[in-house]
């Protein structure tokens, strides 16, 4: 049966198709004031973190998306806590919690029964078994992040290009510097079923990245990153089904190797500074 | 007529020796002001303290008679452009909108009111043709410009700018204190430099600071004055190229 048989036949093709789509939204969004901020690796923190709250709603018998998106905010303020206090140890401190977020979390799992395949999910994701629920909530997250970055655009514009200017014309540095963080943590939940917690991070950044290649204007730059996540979870899923390979991964192969190529590219064709 | 900026014995340390010692220093408003001295003499510092983003140990200051967190709206204000991230994908009109932070509303996009300002800012400086340009394609003297207009999208009652000559061509410089001295004509002004040869002959009265702060009409200064404030034999037009020694 091919591709786009499956997509008609089949609920679970339709909804991993679905998914991937909206969550692009979110994610070309975020991403581009991810990658322009320079804060991926801040971002990867937050992401990796958000097991510790997977294992511990197992454990305490919670839902696991619900520890997720709790884990989510508060590791982001954590970890903007610190990146804005502790600046010259910022990477040291990001480094000790990403991981004792995860191991927290594989701690409380391993004390769970049947944690193995669960755990497999959410560190890389499982596109195919997206139900109505995870529709709703990606939806939900969606909207949430969309609605909050349009209300305060020009304050996470004014944040991310000039701290201190922003500062002194009266915008909360610190507040918008954290609630960014919590949206990119929200965002992080909205992909854990479709690539899991790993492999967040390159769809976070890559499709910005590749979009920065080409635009130089933020508003551009994210309309482009959200079309470039949409073609990869797409044509991620497509490949994967072709050849039965795991959906998340062939989705990040695909990113990669695009923003590999983007950049060789790139390169080649001026000399300007890229990223 | 109220003064813009009133410094009164003020004293600064980081964590070490102070930086700034017992200065004092009013404004009126009206006034074009140079503030020179080598590097390291505390310049970035008393500008943190008028700009509230530091608060002295001792002393105190007021921006047009308030306390400067809330006094500072009334102020434009040019960074070093060296501290800047000029591969941001930002365009130029953007960047001058971002002037309007803290007169327009805090939700949802600027207004046609903002992008009015913005114009009028744009039009003064005359980098309207330039503001649908990325800023990093533009040059040194075309990027000074553009804060500028952003230091005057926000209607302020002073602009304050940081090394605004560094970077560019003398001739560019040129053009941009004939722009300054303009507006001065509405704003107060002041200017930081380390090129004092060139500014004397804009400003009203320069502020010598090394640590302790002296004010000169600018018809006094002389190669004595200059060569304490530096500490070892400068010439009176400073040239670029040539390093200051720490003294």
């Amino acid at each position: 049966m091919d591709f786009f048989q499956a997509l008609s036949e089949y609920n679970f093709m339709r909804y991993a198709l679905i998914g991937g789509l909206l969550a692009s939204v979110a994610c070309g969004i975020v991403g581009s004031f991810v990658v322009v901020k320079r804060i991926s690796y801040l971002a990867g923190g937050v992401a990796h973190s958000i097991i510790g709250g997977v294992g511990t709603a197992y454990f305490l018998g919670f839902s696991p998306m619900l520890g997720a998106i709790a884990a989510a905010v508060a590791f982001s303020v954590i970890l903007g806590w610190v990146s804005l206090r502790l600046r010259e140890y910022e990477d040291t401190v990001i480094s000790a919690l990403w991981s004792m977020g995860m191991a927290l979390g594989i701690l409380f799992l391993s004390k769970t029964p049947g944690f193995n395949m669960d755990l497999m999910h959410f560190l890389f994701g499982s596109i195919l078994v997206i139900g109505d629920g995870d529709l709703s909530l990606i939806l939900a997250l969606d909207l949430l992040v969309v609605v909050v970055i349009l209300l305060f655009y020009k304050q996470f514009v004014a944040v991310s290009f000039d701290e201190e200017f922003a500062r002194l014309r009266g915008v909360n540095v610190e507040r918008f510097y954290l609630l960014f963080l919590i949206l990119v943590g929200l965002t992080v939940v909205l992909f854990i079923k479709i690539v899991g917690v790993i492999l967040v991070i390159a769809l976070l950044t890559l499709p910005a990245a590749i979009s920065g290649h080409y635009v130089r204007s933020l508003n551009k730059m994210m309309v482009l990153a959200v079309l470039f996540g949409m073609v990869f979870t797409a044509s991620g899923l497509f490949v994967s089904y072709v050849y039965d390979f795991p959906p998340g991964s062939t989705i990040v192969v695909l990113a990669g190797v695009t923003y590999l190529v983007s950049l060789t590219f790139c390169g080649l064709l001026r000399q300007t500074p890229i990223r | 007529m109220m003064d813009a900026v009133t410094i009164a014995d003020v004293s600064f340390s980081y964590s070490g020796p102070p930086v700034l010692e017992r200065v004092n220093l009013t404004i009126p408003e009206g006034e074009f002001l140079g503030l020179v001295g080598p590097n390291g003499s505390g310049k970035s510092t008393l500008l943190k303290l008028i700009l509230g983003i530091l608060n002295p140990q001792q002393g105190s200051i007021r921006i047009f008679g308030e306390h400067p967190e809330r006094g500072r709206g009334r102020i434009g204000y040019m960074p070093q452009m060296t501290r800047f991230a000029r591969d941001f994908p930002i365009t130029v009109e953007e960047t001058v909108l971002l002037g309007r932070l803290g007169k327009t509303s805090a939700f949802g996009f600027y207004r046609k009111k903002d992008r009015e300002f913005a114009r009028r800012a744009m039009d003064e400086v005359e980098v309207t043709h330039l503001r649908k340009r990325p800023i990093g394609t533009l040059s040194g003297g075309q990027l000074q410009r553009v804060l500028i207009a952003r230091a005057l999208a926000g209607e302020p009652d002073m602009l304050i700018l940081d090394e605004p000559t560094s970077n560019i061509d003398m001739r560019m410089e040129e053009d941009i204190f004939d722009l300054l001295q303009t507006l001065n004509k509405r704003v107060t002004i002041l200017v930081v430099s380390h090129d004092i040869g060139f500014i004397s002959q804009y400003i009203h009265r320069v502020a010598c600071l090394n640590r302790t702060l002296q004010v000169h009409q600018t018809t006094e200064i002389t190669h004595d004055i200059l060569q304490s404030l530096y500490d070892h034999p400068v010439h009176m037009v400073a040239h670029k190229h040539e390093p200051f020694e720490e003294g």
